[in-house]
């Protein structure tokens, strides 16, 4: 595919587009039922109809970059670990390698469900390999949670275990370090897309503070931006002045104000940030909040040894906290699955602005539903009245899907009352 | 918000069981030619979506889910705990029979592990704890296939245009997932025992096993029909019910490989630990993997599996053959649920032909491949 190589420019084309687009990507769609070069098929107007990442596509690069980059870090701190566990003779060691070894497996998924997502569609798997993205991250996010039963259970065995052979200095020590490392992670997966296209604009102002804050600042934007699209930008540019890093922002702000301008309507930003990446990032993120969890446990047993359950008690606030940031992610996860309507559609008003045409009497069997976060497909039958013009009215009705709500894969079928 | 009609459409077989598929069945015997639109302007009065009875859709789809007492609708949400606690024992009382026992099953599951976890930190056995934890795990898991299956009979509505029968699937694969990972927890707590090669004779252990051995037989007995590791998936229930089969399967496997461990250990056999549970782990593996892709396959979206290829190219064969017609393109088709398939393609057709013929043939053509809810877009040359 030539033309839009990747998926995000998708978002540039705000534009109304008239051209009647022939270009097809061969290789999307079995052989047999192809449209040929001369036809007039509107059905993948503007190059638009990309159910695979293009083999180049920029964004895909950098998220993979960026996992492989981590990959190699936790692998490179794991052997360290392991060493000196088994140096040390110390079974805390061992288990926050273990922690680690976890954290390389959900890189793992997360770096497959990447690579995945660029097999080319096939008849049998005609819609592309992009579900694999949520897939992935569900098999990541039900990581975490085992892993959260696992510590809160490992907690439970030192308090019975309290024969002083829980070296409270050693657990300290050894989940700073822990926690160190995946700072150094939770930084190199979230500090990105801020200063990619205007896309990232979104991005700019979520990573860049401390570790607590990025989350927060990411989930209110997403938040921000699954409602209603026309005060976005004004939520954004506040953002940006409650921000105090200038050299970051003066960048962000930047590319804040292009995408303000070259949006010509109330046009719908796609939540930006890579699901795999970002679950990758949860998956970090729910490290570290352990980490210090188990580090405040630590530094009870060690001061004070006989406030064994101090640990626990710990260990199950911080578990907690750790499930209650997936809680997000896995709500989309259980939307898109479920092939419900994605949140940032509108369905009120669609229908509403469908049946204000031309020619329309009534819809019926509108289905709207995401392949992944970002990518919305649209079934509907429209009826129209009899003396309609069904090409003109299926132009229109295409256009307008494409144009106000970014929906690029819309099937019509057109009915005469 | 308006009040809508429901859905019509069902997840049983609109034109009777298609398990006799070979016999070409008439598709059309619901349609009724549509009475001319009383007001050719779409006022604000009539509900823009309109799924009243005044004209049928192509393929007409007779409401005939059983009408079971629901939970509560989603309109009042009472958020009390009280109330939702209330709601899911009314749920689960008026629910079909195998909620009632997976119901039991769970609460006899609950109440074991509840009481092993408390004596297992009075007493300070590790052991206990341990296996109080991996019971409520899987607890959680079918509690989830529970609710699964109690909600799963919600009508669609406005965010869940397709309805709520997904839940099934998805509660599938979650169990599929989760004994996965038991298959891979044993293998490594396998090659713990094999490194670390002590054999703790844990006697307090055997009585737990064999109670917990007894109560996953009682739950295969439950669902003696779904303990098979192939099975042809009909509705979206056999998932679920497959899927809680397996699991309480893996469950007294692995009670009874612990049993069966403990007991060559007192014979004498060295490493019965290790070779235990790798045989165990092996089990579960080899159990659930079949279950796994399918349900996997549902929520890929992958092409119906019940329906060969080259059923899908003939088909597509035949319209283009139409003289009107000049391509078929764009056909993507989906599993919603095991029984329900949708699909959407793309037809070019010479300009100025009658759409509604086409759509006739065309739905016919692939409602009798068994794809229920299709979307055809005309394109005109």
């Amino acid at each position: 595919m030539e033309r839009h190589n990747s998926p995000a420019s998708a978002s540039h084309s705000q534009v109304i587009e008239v051209n009647i687009d022939i270009d097809r990507d061969a290789s999307s769609f079995p052989p047999i039922s192809n449209p040929s070069p001369t036809s007039n098929n509107k059905a993948c107007r503007g190059g638009t109809c990309d159910l695979s990442y293009s083999k180049d596509s920029p964004e895909r690069w950098d998220s993979m970059r960026k996992l492989v980059i981590a990959v190699v870090l936790c692998i490179v701190f794991m052997t360290v670990e392991v060493i000196g566990g088994i140096k040390a003779n110390s079974l805390a060691i061992l288990t926050d390698a273990a922690h680690l070894l976890s954290d390389v497996a959900a890189f793992m998924i997360s770096l497959f469900s990447l690579w995945a997502a660029g097999w080319e569609a096939n008849p049998r798997q005609s819609y592309g390999f992009f579900r694999i993205e949520i897939l992935g991250a569900l098999v990541s996010i039900q990581m975490i949670w085992l892993l959260a039963g696992i510590l809160v259970y490992e907690a439970i065995v030192r308090l019975i275990h309290d024969n002083g052979e829980v070296k409270g200095f050693l657990m300290f020590a050894v989940s700073a370090f822990g926690l160190v490392v995946n700072i150094i992670m939770a930084l190199l997966l979230g500090h990105d897309h801020g200063h990619g296209h205007g896309h990232g604009h979104g991005h700019g102002h979520d990573h860049g503070h401390g570790h607590e804050h990025t989350h927060d600042h990411g989930h209110n934007h997403e938040h921000e931006h699954m409602h209603s699209h026309g005060h976005e930008h004004q939520h954004e540019d506040q953002d940006h002045e409650a921000n105090t890093i200038p050299t970051k922002h003066q960048h962000d702000h930047s590319h804040s104000n292009d995408m303000k301008e070259s949006l010509i309507k109330k046009g719908n930003k796609k939540p930006k940030r890579n699901i795999n990446v970002h679950s990758a990032y949860l998956h970090v993120l729910g490290d570290s909040i352990q980490s210090v969890g188990v580090m405040v446990g630590g530094a009870v047993i060690w001061y004070k040894p006989e406030w064994k359950i101090i640990d626990l008690i710990c260990t199950l606030i911080f578990s907690v906290i750790v499930l209650l940031t997936t809680i997000k992610m896995l709500r989309n996860i259980l939307e898109v699955l479920m092939e419900s309507t994605p949140r940032e559609i509108d369905t009120t008003q669609l229908e509403k602005g469908l049946c204000a045409m031309n020619g329309v009497v009534a819809i019926h069997e509108l289905h709207i539903w995401a392949i992944t976060v970002g990518k919305v497909l649209l079934s509907c039958h429209v009826i129209i009245a009899p003396d309609a013009d069904a090409d003109r009215v299926l132009d229109e009705v295409l256009g307008y899907i494409r144009r106000d709500f970014n929906i690029s894969h819309a099937t019509i079928q057109i009915e005469r009352h | 918000m308006q009040e809508k009609k429901d859905a019509t459409f069902s997840y049983q077989f609109p034109d009777g069981d298609r398990r006799l598929a070979f016999s070409r069945q008439s598709s059309f015997r619901h349609w009724d030619p549509p009475l001319p639109s009383p007001s050719p302007s779409p006022s604000p009065s009539p509900s823009p979506l309109l799924r009243s009875h005044s004209f049928k859709p192509y393929l007409a789809r007779s409401d005939s889910t059983v009408g079971m007492p629901l939970l509560e609708k989603p309109g009042q949400k009472d958020a009390t705990w009280v109330a939702l606690i209330l709601a899911a024992v009314r749920g689960v009382a008026n629910g079909s029979r195998p909620m009632k026992r997976l119901a039991l099953m769970i609460s006899l599951n609950v109440a074991y592990s509840m009481i092993e976890l408390l004596l297992g930190l009075f007493t300070g056995r590790v052991g206990l704890v341990s296996d109080a934890f991996h019971l409520t795990f899987g607890c959680g898991i079918l509690t989830f296939s529970l609710f699964a299956m109690g909600i799963s009979r919600k009508k669609p509505d406005e965010t869940y245009t397709y309805g709520y029968k997904r839940l099934e699937v998805l509660a599938a694969f979650t169990n599929a997932l989760f004994l996965l990972f038991l298959s891979f927890s044993l293998a490594v707590e396998a090659l713990h025992a094999f490194m670390q090669d002590e054999s703790e004779h844990k006697h307090y252990l055997i009585v737990s096993a064999v109670t917990n051995l007894l109560v996953n037989l009682l739950g295969v007995w439950f669902f003696r029909s779904y303990a098979r590791v192939n099975i042809v998936y009909w509705k979206p229930e056999d998932m679920n019910y497959h899927s809680v089969c397996l699991h309480v399967l893996a469950d007294s496997i692995r009670s009874a490989g612990l049993i069966l461990a403990s007991w060559f250990l007192t014979l004498g056999v060295e490493n019965a630990e290790v070779l235990c549970l790798g045989i165990v782990s092996v089990a579960v593996f080899m159990l659930v993997l079949p279950l796994f892709k399918a349900t996997g396959s549902i929520l890929l979206q992958i092409a119906p599996s019940n329906i060969h290829p080259s059923a899908f190219n003939k088909c597509s064969r035949q319209i283009a053959s139409l003289e009107e017609v000049l391509e078929v393109s764009q056909e993507r088709f989906w599993e919603l649920v095991p029984g329900y398939s949708i699909g959407s393609l793309s037809v070019l057709v010479k300009k100025g032909v009658h759409e509604d013929r086409i759509l006739q043939h065309v739905n016919g053509l692939y409602n009798d491949l068994g794809i229920q809810d299709l979307t055809v877009q005309i394109d005109y040359k």
